[in-house]
């Protein structure tokens, strides 16, 4: 019963880390910008969702209509008007430039909002549900769905529109697709965008189930890094491969060699990854 | 004069950060023959902030205080306190340094401890070194005052009188408790205080069936917690910072983990805690250094514990905790130590806190022969109805300890 119940956790804990990675992987992916500010977008998608609740009593799920497009926004005005400027400079400008900008959105939301630690607690409280002595809490599952149908989305999106294969054509050749007539600099800012507002949806039900502070947007954002190596970039069903992954190393490493050494696990792993699979189990070669 | 400064110290810039350091020194060292500086490392910036905030809150309302009262009086001359306040950013290393500039740099008279065990135990070389006189407001693990260093003295009570009289109190009301699951933040304080839980129980016939350490920074407890429900254990204590505390008690929830007795160490007593739980956060127990609800009459400048509880909502609109109470207790003592040895000499200074047997608003203060405080009778509490209700000691005792966490 015990290694049933920890493998339902990981499972759903695996979506969730999928949707925290997916819009990491995203930029990386087709900018090949390791998106620093990651993190900070989920800190502040959580804040919206959680200052939403609080002030009107909206519930988490409806907030993802307004975060997608605002966050979207965010992104495009950030990789339109910033990023663009730097994006053919060798990587370590970009990395330094979301470097900053993190330390600015985190520093002003420890500035707004404090540092002190809240909570989205849903009153009545969502509960969970009990199947053959198997407990899964509701807001997991909410969450999870909501993952899946987000990355779905992403899916068709990239593979049906046209402004998706335009985005897949520019990641799997930058200058074919210029010469097709595809307008990079702006289908970059698009693909950033995506990124950002994935990161604040993920924000939006991230907040259901952990503490918000902008204390832990390094802790998403490693566990994004993670994913992404594991899974592999370029595909989006990489992210959701990484993010199961890393959660089934962690639960099982929890129960058999103990809660500390998890992480120390899930790190050597990532090492391993490196070293031996550098495109992850999914990724195509050339976007490791 | 009342003055703080925060600077903030980059390494890098070597040489120049040092000469800057130098200069921003100089008007206060010329006007240092009526002021008395006490120098605050804290964590202003990084994970640890909120916790620097609490402390430097409590020293803030101190030397307000002192002040507006016309300052310390040392040999019929009144002295005006400042205190200096440099930026560690939550890096215990830097701690150190910060110690050192504060002493050389600064010439600050006195010290206050870094945050912590750790980062306390590790700054304390340093004022020990130049025999500052240093009190540490927020250090309880014995490890910090064994060192058998003399200018070190500390405002927490070592960790096993938290946990000792918890354990009684439970075994008192709720004798069918046998089982006891422990699961602690591997960090120093976290899991010190499991270690002496472990010791606790062991010592009062309840078996410890599961004890085991998650690293900082852990995202998820579900694993752990499923295997914790599996051992049906009557009594759950976790240990850990007030993120963790909210996370694990989330996620017990979630699991529909219930126990008679669910103790939490050190989130509970923060007003923030209770807030982000809500209806979750009922029953729970946990013991901390200090409580509002506490009643002395101190001979310090606060006088009754409901004065100091009353100036500090009036500055910071809330109530004070643990924390924030012993920073103030820390400004305090100094006072009365400088006031007794009638002399801003660092070993009359040293000797006078060595004597002190007085007492404050916070309790009865007297320190033992390392320097920790041994006259305290910690509180035990236990949130009910959303507020933190005493359940020990006996003389400020608000409510019974409440059995069940659902």
């Amino acid at each position: 019963m015990l290694a049933a119940q920890v493998l339902v956790n990981a499972a759903v804990l695996g979506c969730l880390y999928a949707c925290i990675a997916i819009g990491f992987s995203l930029v990386w992916g087709v900018l090949n910008v390791i998106n620093l500010i990651h993190g900070s977008l989920i800190v502040l998608g959580a804040y919206l969702a959680w200052g939403l609740y609080q002030w009107i009593g909206v519930l988490p799920w409806y907030v993802l209509v307004v975060a997608a497009p605002l966050f979207f926004a965010i992104g495009y005005l950030l990789q339109r008007l910033l990023l663009n400027k730097v994006i053919t400079a060798p990587v370590l400008v970009t990395l330094t430039l979301t470097f900053g900008l993190d330390l600015i959105l985190n520093n002003a939301m420890i500035y707004f909002f404090k540092a002190d630690y809240r909570k989205l607690t849903l009153v009545p409280s969502l509960g969970s549900i009990s199947l053959g002595g198997v407990v899964v809490p509701v807001d997991r599952v909410i969450a999870t769905a909501f993952a899946l149908v987000l990355t779905g989305l992403l899916y068709l999106l990239l593979r049906r529109s046209r402004v998706g294969r335009a985005v897949v054509a520019v990641r799997l050749d930058h200058d074919a697709a210029v010469l097709m007539g595809v307008d990079v600099k702006s289908i970059y800012a698009i693909a950033f965008g995506l990124g950002a507002a994935l990161a604040g949806c993920a924000g939006v039900l991230m907040a259901l189930i952990f503490p918000i502070s902008p204390l832990t947007s390094s802790a998403y954002l490693g566990k994004a890094f993670v994913v992404c190596v594991l899974g592999g970039l370029g595909s989006v069903s990489g992210a959701l491969v990484g993010g199961l992954a890393l959660a089934l190393v962690e639960g099982v490493g929890a129960v058999v060699v103990g809660p500390s050494y998890a992480t120390t696990l899930s790190f050597l792993l990532l090492i391993v990854f490196l070293i031996v699979r550098p495109q992850g189990l999914l990724g195509r070669k050339g976007f490791e | 004069m009342f003055r703080f400064r925060l600077r903030r110290r980059a390494i890098a810039c070597g040489g120049f950060a040092l000469a800057v350091a130098g200069m921003a020194g100089l008007p206060s060292t010329a006007s240092a023959e009526d002021v008395i500086r006490i120098g605050a490392p804290l964590p202003i910036t990084g994970p640890l902030a909120p916790e620097a905030i609490k402390q430097k809150q409590g020293y803030d309302l101190w030397a307000e205080q002192a002040n507006k009262a016309g300052g310390i009086s040392v040999g019929g001359k009144k002295y005006k306190v400042e205190i200096v306040y440099v930026d560690y950013q939550s890096n215990t290393p830097r701690a150190v340094q910060a110690t050192e500039q504060l002493i050389t740099q600064d010439h600050v008279n006195f010290l206050f401890g870094a945050f912590g065990s750790g980062a306390a135990k590790a700054a304390s070389t340093i004022s020990e070194k130049y025999k500052v006189p240093t009190l540490a407001a927020t250090a309880s693990s014995s490890q910090v005052y064994d060192q058998g260093y003399k200018y070190l003295f500390g405002t927490f009570t070592p960790n096993d009188t938290l946990t000792t009289p918890l354990t009684k109190i439970v075994k008192a009301k709720a004798p069918d408790v046998k089982k006891v699951a422990i699961l602690a933040r591997n960090d120093l304080f976290p899991l010190a205080i499991a270690q002496e839980m472990e010791k606790s129980a062991k010592a009062n016939g309840i078996e410890v069936v599961f004890f085991d350490k998650y690293a900082i920074g852990t995202l998820d407890h579900s694993a752990t917690l499923s295997q914790i429900k599996s051992l049906a254990p009557q009594w759950i204590f976790i240990t850990g910072y007030i993120n963790d505390l909210l996370l694990a008690r989330k996620q017990m929830v979630d699991q529909q983990i219930k126990a008679p007795v669910v103790t939490m160490i050190a989130g509970p007593a923060y007003q923030e805690f209770i807030d982000a739980l809500g209806p979750s956060a009922e029953n729970i127990s946990s013991a901390a250094w200090w409580h509002p609800a506490e009643q002395y009459d101190g001979k310090d400048i606060f006088g009754k514990t409901s004065n100091f509880v009353k100036l500090f909502r009036d500055k910071y609109k809330t109530e004070p905790d643990y924390g924030q109470a012993s920073a103030a207790l820390c400004g305090a003592l100094f006072q009365l130590a400088i006031e007794q040895a009638g002399s801003l000499d660092r070993d009359k200074v040293r000797d006078a806190l060595a004597k002190m047997d007085v007492v404050t608003f916070f309790g009865p203060v007297k320190f033992g022969s390392n320097g920790q405080i041994n006259s305290l009778d910690p509180p035990v509490f236990q949130i009910q109805g959303g507020k933190p209700v005493v359940v020990f000691p006996q003389a400020i005792k608000q409510g019974d300890l409440k059995l069940g966490v659902n």
